[in-house]
């Protein structure tokens, strides 16, 4: 690496299919990560929570935004963690949080994790530049 | 490293602003320097004495008012979107600071984010 390598946090707010926010995310974290450039982690907040669900089913002509951030996420073991706060108002749960709130279903796609807001602050600290991905418009 | 969390949104048709105040509690709850500014439609938060129990939310003013009670630094209202929406300095909350939301006072500060 050379010395002017970056450490980039991602906070994704917009969520698929209804902003071009997860993409456009994507775009930027894969052209880092070939440049050589860290990713730390990345944030899901506000209606971004919704890439990390599972039971997303988009027609078979179109890109899985979830599937395939998931895959880079892993291929990459970069950490994608959704905030549970936003991730609970809109009905993207683990395990744990299913058990916790008695709920028919859990949904979270693999690696995606729930997490609180400290991980965003953590990946801010620990982190040369954080970046947010918004729905826009 | 000081952060703005800035709020354009009206306090009751986004729930972006709520997320806002989420994240500059969390930073000042971790010991980070934050701020809030908010401009555009955004003032309407800062409006004194809000009754949203009609439209079954709850009032923002209750959540503004804990901010220094978690250490936010410093609540900032735009000048002139306060104006735009009729807001003079008796209209609003206590504790707000007229600012003009402009590039000398972003510079005042090392992040400024929105939360969507």
């Amino acid at each position: 690496m050379s010395d002017r390598s970056e450490a980039f946090t991602l906070v994704i707010t917009g969520a698929p299919y209804s902003s071009q926010a997860p993409q456009t995310a994507l775009g930027f974290a894969r052209a880092a990560v070939e440049a050589g450039h860290r990713i730390d982690r990345i944030f899901l907040y506000g209606d971004g929570v919704h890439l990390a669900s599972a039971l997303c089913s988009p027609p078979s002509d179109e890109t899985h935004w979830p599937k395939i951030w998931a895959q880079f996420l892993q291929e990459n073991r970069i950490p994608g963690i959704a905030c549970i706060a936003s991730a609970l108002r809109r009905g993207l749960v683990n395990d744990a949080e299913q058990k916790r709130y008695e709920l028919p279903a859990a949904n979270l796609l693999a690696p995606f994790e729930i997490a609180g807001l400290g991980e965003w602050v953590e990946g801010r600290m620990r982190s040369t530049r954080t970046l947010y991905f918004h729905a826009g418009g | 490293m000081s952060t703005l969390i800035m709020i354009d949104q009206p306090a009751y048709g986004a729930w972006s602003g709520r997320e806002a105040l989420d994240m500059a509690f969390s930073l000042a709850a971790f010991d980070q320097a934050a701020s809030l500014l908010f401009t555009g439609a955004g003032v309407t938060w800062l409006k004194r004495a809000q009754d949203p129990g009609e439209i079954s939310q709850k009032s923002v003013e209750k959540n503004l008012s804990a901010a220094p009670i978690f250490g936010i630094e410093a609540i900032l209202a735009d000048r002139s979107a306060c104006e735009k929406y009729g807001l003079d300095e008796n209209a609003l909350i206590s504790g707000v600071k007229l600012v003009d939301a402009n590039e000398a006072l972003l510079g005042n500060y090392d992040h400024a984010t929105f939360a969507g």
